[in-house]
């Protein structure tokens, strides 16, 4: 009875103090409203994983072995000219729009001496890179691909050939079929893709002719996606207010009164958002959506209250006490649809993605917020309006007319689901199984270039680039020596011995006065090796012991010996070298191989690696024949090739596919799509390869780049999210069988939801659409949204039973004002949340989208679903006499909710631990049976007895 | 003596990229001819030498002191991150002509693989005449000429130009005295072709006394400056003022590449050493 009281206390509060209580809502809401202004917006999908995160850490660690960027890829396409982009005109746009990229950099606001924006000795342009090729017979040059812009069309062709010669840029910085050529803009930051993307756009407006130019990459997509995300956010959710608004004008014909939801709404947004930036989080993708996810779940209380004061409001009755009515109706199940849908969000704090963490946590503040403001300020509102203003108000005075239709529909629907009780049920259960057979063909998928509309001009760089290119999609596979220090096992020193007793013959050739030499060498390397040594640290040995034996011949003007000694040296020093893994010619075909298989996977449209760049040195260094485009045999001529390449415009180019030690690879992956799937693919493919062909020495590989990134996160999110849905939806059940005081009705209320879940995750199975980031956020609105409706209907059943005592004159009456609230709410959010599809961002449409599908059927559901079982379940379900009691007492109950709650807690758990489900498992075990005693104990205590014994009285 | 005096010119060379300097038919005792560079500084004080006296000076310091010479050479390659990679080679010089062409031969030892790798070069200071480049190849065993499109391609993968290398034609900029100090002249070159080079000009900082070029600043095309080389250490050798240390910054990339020069020995007496037969063969002045 406490709680009575309690809604007495507020509601009386609310309507006596109304002033008070609205000065103090304003000054919350403006004290809140004055932390937005130190907004921090971020819109890096990378931290959708904490800082920490292994693949996180690697890819940064990457970046900075090989010196990678984050790149800006601008395509030019010449569709028009016969030659493509080869022609004096377009090469000469594409030097000048190279020369003004070089100049977009900017002093580094952090470091004054330091610049950011373009790194200009990474960007490739055909103007920036090199041609190696013949010179003539025996002649190999080098020279720039396009030192100034072609005079002539010959000149013009002459650059394609040299470009179409050379496998590192074919397919990268022309396009195979000569009409395009991209630009790759390396940044020192991925945040200024935006600035680098707007500057060039500017810069190309001055351009006119044939050529078509795009703009695309991860980081612009990204980059870009944040900046229009907050235009979006400024356009759309006002827009979604505004139709809102003029839908329930149409529903309640008072202007003063629909006001109010309105303010509901925006008190909970601003100071919600207010809260959040207070906090000093960050904005994300993900909080952006906030007041997207609020307003429905804000206005949805309050049209409920104005629906049913609408609705019983009679000039006569006076507002003061049909406010006091409704609240008292609508009090508890207001209370526990916001603690639901808020517990629902609360429980995505338990994802492992920290963004989402804060979107679950805030939007559950939100919720109670928009809760305590309805229960307070709606009635006090209501005492504002002055009440001549409610004249013509009310269904009394409009019901007749319009109010008819509706009301027939559902007072038709109320018997139909009364007679048809059980047709309706196998329905619905022949549609959650198709529901679920759709689910299972869910395709996992993002991309967040595709967050853009297929119109938008990032996503139609997108999609004619990747046409043209080998793929504007980077990842990166680093290859490495799977042990750092290999040590002089036997093995090793055998072949070492081998190889010296050669070389020793060698020498000793070029050396008649040092016989022994090579047996002298080959006792000193018996003698001193040691499996604890390290296969450096032991040729290091040797290299300073031959050069001290050098020195002392020297010195001792012997000279023969001396240089005899300086080739031992120069022996050990070369097996030095022949340590470096990625200098070996064997290893470098396999990392050959591994290129062409990533070929075949149909997605990489191109890869490079230090593989490529010694055989295309080796072939111009030869005779530039294609057959000779290959590694060469011994690691010396390896070593020399990738001299030679170093002696270019851009010796440091090497370095972003192999470390300075050699030990450590990059595989530069060039990916036609950014689907995570595909992505998925290629890592499958590689694995496959390693597994398939054992390398010839031990790697190990590991990946690195945004695509790759993106891969990861999204494994988090769906299981994450997935997991955390399993524990709302757990909590959700836990709470409603406590409010009922029952599993079965508990059960019963978490029907809707379930089904509308499975239908709508179904459909998207069914119809192909990506189970995406928004895809996968919306689960937890679909929770908060289903059930509030269920809450409403059931909670107002029972106490409309409870009055007529059967259900079928219960039916009726809910089918009258609490089904049309319902309607009302499907109608006010489904139709207020369409204009979200005209967004060209992706995400939006989706989230319109699924608003609209997820009000729609949840309200179908729960006005057939639920009163089908309740006709069928009536005995079972209102039985007992519907008296509160705690519900420790019921044993059976207790039972049921300890059950769900060690679930719950094995589920949370096992997202932080590593132990696993077993463990879990054998915990669950034990847990519930002692839940059991306990619950069985509390129920046979004195309090309970002592209650059963009142109520037996009583009833008596 | 004299007719053998050459050196540090190589050395030299490779550090301070004739930028300045080279001349056609300048015997160093005699008056260079006058370059058709202009000062458009105002004429210095009468005890002064003119800018073309200066940068004719400097360049013969720097790449033609001896007749030929040798030195060891240890090259030092630093990124940003402090890792380093190493080379050792040994360069052989000789002057055909005093301020006129020469003959370099680059004999590598370090790293071991590739060992015995030589490039030789023929410079030519005619502009109208490509230098002539070969390279060997041990690897490959494979001889090979090699024709560049320019001269600022990269020495050997580090901050060094061929060019700081082979030496930059006096010809290709105009050529500045900017400031005068007690100990320096500072002369600004700006490029006569400036779209053929990557920097918008570079001041050289000569020393008064030896006429050795200490600091060489370039700055890129929005006059930002972006590479420095500077002489750390000078011995004197057999007389010749040499430069025996000198680093390269890159401001762009962070990198840095230091060289050292060891065991250097002016008016050697080299051969004809210069020719393809010797790039298999190396003259024993190259090895060790």
């Amino acid at each position: 009875m406490r709680k009575t009281e309690l809604k007495q206390v507020v509601t009386n509060l609310s309507v006596k103090h109304y002033k008070g209580v609205t000065i103090l809502l304003v000054l919350f809401t403006l004290s809140l409203a004055s932390l937005i202004p130190r907004i921090r917006v971020d819109t890096d999908p990378e931290n959708m994983l904490s800082e920490d995160e292994p693949v996180r850490v690697f890819h940064n660690q990457t970046k900075d072995n090989f010196s990678l960027s984050d790149i800006v890829v601008v395509g030019i396409i010449n569709e028009h000219n016969p030659n493509g982009v080869f022609n004096p005109a377009s090469l000469g746009k594409i030097y000048e729009l190279t020369e003004f990229a070089r100049t977009l950099r900017w002093p580094d606001e952090e470091n004054p001496d330091s610049q950011v924006g373009v790194v200009e000795v990474d960007l490739l342009a055909p103007s920036t890179v090199d041609h190696i090729g013949q010179g003539g017979p025996g002649v190999v040059k080098f020279e720039w691909l396009m030192a100034r812009p072609p005079a002539t069309d010959d000149e013009a062709l002459e650059i394609k050939n040299k470009a179409m010669s050379n496998p590192l840029l074919k397919g990268t910085l022309v396009s195979e079929d000569g009409k395009a050529i991209c630009l790759y803009l390396p940044l020192t930051s991925k945040d200024l893709s935006y600035k680098v993307y707007s500057e060039l756009k500017r810069k190309i407006a001055e351009f006119a002719g044939d050529e078509e130019y795009h703009i695309t990459g991860l980081p612009v997509a990204e980059d870009t996606f944040g900046v229009e995300m907050f235009i979006q956010m400024a356009v759309s959710a006002p827009l979604a207010m505004v139709v809102i608004f003029i839908l329930m004008l149409l529903f309640f014909r008072k202007l003063v009164l629909v006001i109010s939801p309105m303010i509901v709404a925006l008190v909970s947004v601003i100071s919600t958002m207010g809260l959040l930036i207070g906090f000093g989080y960050p904005v994300h993708i993900m909080s952006s959506m906030i007041p997207i996810f609020l307003m429905p779940i804000a206005v949805v209380d309050s049209v409920h209250i104005l629906s049913e004061f609408f609705d019983r409001y009679k000039p006569e009755k006076g507002r003061k006490d049909t406010i006091l009515e409704v609240m008292g109706n609508l009090f508890a199940p207001m209370l526990y649809t916001s603690l639901t849908s808020a517990a629902g969000f609360a429980s995505l704090a338990l994802t492992p993605i920290p963004p989402v963490q804060v979107f679950g946590v805030f939007v559950a503040v939100g919720i109670m917020i928009a809760w305590l403001c309805t229960i307070t300020f709606v009635p006090a509102y209501v005492m504002m309006i002055k009440e001549e203003s409610l004249a013509n108000f009310g269904s009394a005075s409009v019901h007749e007319h319009k109010q008819g239709r509706l009301g027939r529909i559902l007072s038709f629907a109320g018997r139909f689901t009364s007679a048809r009780a059980k047709t309706i049920l196998v329905l619905i259960l022949v549609i959650s199984a198709s529901a679920v057979y759709g689910i299972t063909r869910i395709q996992i998928n993002d991309n967040p270039v595709k967050w853009f509309s297929k119109r938008h001009p990032i996503r139609r760089a997108d999609i004619e680039l990747n046409k043209h290119f080998g793929g504007t999609y980077m990842a990166y596979l680093v290859l490495e020596a799977a042990d750092a220090e290999p040590k002089v096992e036997h093995e090793y020193l055998d072949g070492l011995r081998k190889q010296w007793l050669q070389k020793g013959k060698a020498i000793t050739a070029d050396f008649p006065d040092s016989p022994n030499l090579t047996a002298e060498v080959e006792k000193l390397l018996l003698d001193n090796a040691s499996a604890d040594k390290t296969r450096r640290q032991f040729l290091n040995e040797f290299i300073a012991l031959a050069q001290q034996k050098s020195n002392e011949a020297e010195n001792a003007d012997r000279i023969h010996e001396a240089d005899a000694w300086y080739e031992v040296a120069g022996f050990f020093e070369m097996e030095i070298e022949r340590l470096k893994l990625f200098k070996q010619p064997n290893i470098l075909e396999y990392v050959g191989n591994l290129q062409q298989h990533l070929k075949s996977t149909g997605v990489v449209g191109k890869s490079n690696s230090v593989a490529n760049v010694v055989k295309k040195v080796y072939q111009e260094l030869t005779d530039g024949r294609e057959e000779n485009f290959k590694i060469p045999v011994s690691s010396a001529a390896v070593a020399q090739c990738l001299l030679q390449f170093q002696s270019s415009h851009n010796p440091d180019d090497l370095w972003h596919l192999v470390t300075y030690d050699y030990d450590r690879a990059n595989i530069w992956i060039q990916l036609t799509s950014g689907d995570n799937k595909d992505m998925e693919k290629v890592v499958k493919a590689v694995d496959e390869f390693f597994a398939a062909n054992p390398p010839p020495a031990r790697l190990k590989h590991d990946w690195a780049g945004l695509t790759y990134i993106n891969t990861v996160w999204q494994d988090k999110m769906v299981a994450g999210m997935l997991q955390s849905f399993m524990g709302s939806f757990i909590i959700v059940f836990i709470m409603m069988a406590i409010l009922f005081r029952s599993a079965l009705w508990g059960i019963v209320c978490m029907i809707p939801l379930l089904v509308t879940i499975a239908v709508i995750y179904g459909v998207i199975g069914l119809v192909g659409k990506d189970y995406d980031m928004p895809v996968a956020v919306l689960s937890a609105l679909t929770l908060g949204m289903a059930v509030d409706f269920a809450i409403h209907f059931l909670q107002r059943s029972r106490t409309s039973f409870a009055r007529t005592g059967s259900w079928k004159a219960s039916a009726q009456k809910m089918f009258g004002e609490p089904a049309v609230a319902i309607c009302r709410n499907v109608a006010v959010i489904a139709i207020g949340f369409l204009p979200l599809l005209a967004a060209p961002l992706v995400p939006y449409k989706t989230v319109g989208i699924f608003l609209c599908a997820i009000m729609a059927l949840s309200g179908l559901v729960t006005l057939t679903a639920l009163p089908a079982i309740l006709t069928v379940l009536e005995k079972r379900l209102f039985k007992p006499a519907a008296a509160p009691k705690s519900a420790t007492c019921n044993c059976g109950l207790c039972f049921v909710v300890s059950a769900a709650a060690v679930v719950l807690l094995a589920l949370n758990l096992n997202q932080y631990t590593v132990s696993g489900w077993s463990k879990l498992l054998v915990f669950s075990i034990i847990a519930i049976p002692v839940m059991a005693l306990i619950c069985g104990i509390m129920s046979r205590r004195q309090a309970c007895k002592v209650l059963e014994n009142k109520e037996e009285n009583d009833n008596v | 003596m004299f007719e053998n005096s050459l050196i540090a010119v190589v050395i030299f060379a490779l550090v301070i990229g004739a930028a300045v300097f080279a001349q056609e038919g300048a015997g160093s005792d005699q008056p260079a001819k006058q370059p058709e560079v202009k000062s458009e500084t105002p004429s210095p004080a009468p005890e002064l030498p003119s800018v073309d006296e200066i940068v004719n000076k400097a360049n013969l310091m720097a790449y033609y002191q001896g007749a030929d010479g040798k030195a060891k050479v240890k090259m030092t390659i630093t990124d940003k991150k402090g890792q380093a990679r190493l080379r050792e080679f040994v360069i052989l010089r000789k002057d055909i002509k005093d301020g006129g062409d020469q003959n370099y031969y680059v004999y590598f030892q370090k790293p071991a693989d590739v060992r015995k790798m030589v490039f030789m070069v023929h410079k030519h200071t005619d502009p109208a005449t490509d230098d002539d480049r070969w390279l060997y190849l041990p690897g490959l065993d494979l001889v090979k000429r090699i024709a560049a499109g320019d001269k600022r391609t990269s020495f050997v993968g580090s901050d060094f130009l061929y060019e700081d290398v082979s030496g930059r034609s006096l010809a290709e900029d105009a050529h500045e005295l900017t400031k005068t100090t007690d100990e320096l002249f500072v002369i600004k070159n700006v490029p006569k072709a400036p779209e053929s080079v990557e920097f918008s000009y570079y001041d050289v900082s000569i020393d008064r006394a030896t006429f050795i070029p200490m600091k060489m600043e370039y700055y890129d095309r929005k006059g930002r400056l972006y590479q420095i080389i500077e002489t750390e250490k000078i011995e004197t050798i057999q007389d010749f003022p040499t430069v025996v240390k000198s680093v390269v910054l890159d401001l762009n990339t962070g990198s840095k590449t230091e060289m050292e020069f060891s065991d250097v020995q002016y008016d050697i007496n080299l051969g004809d050493i210069f020719t393809e037969r010797y790039l298999r063969r190396p003259p024993k002045e190259a090895r060790r």
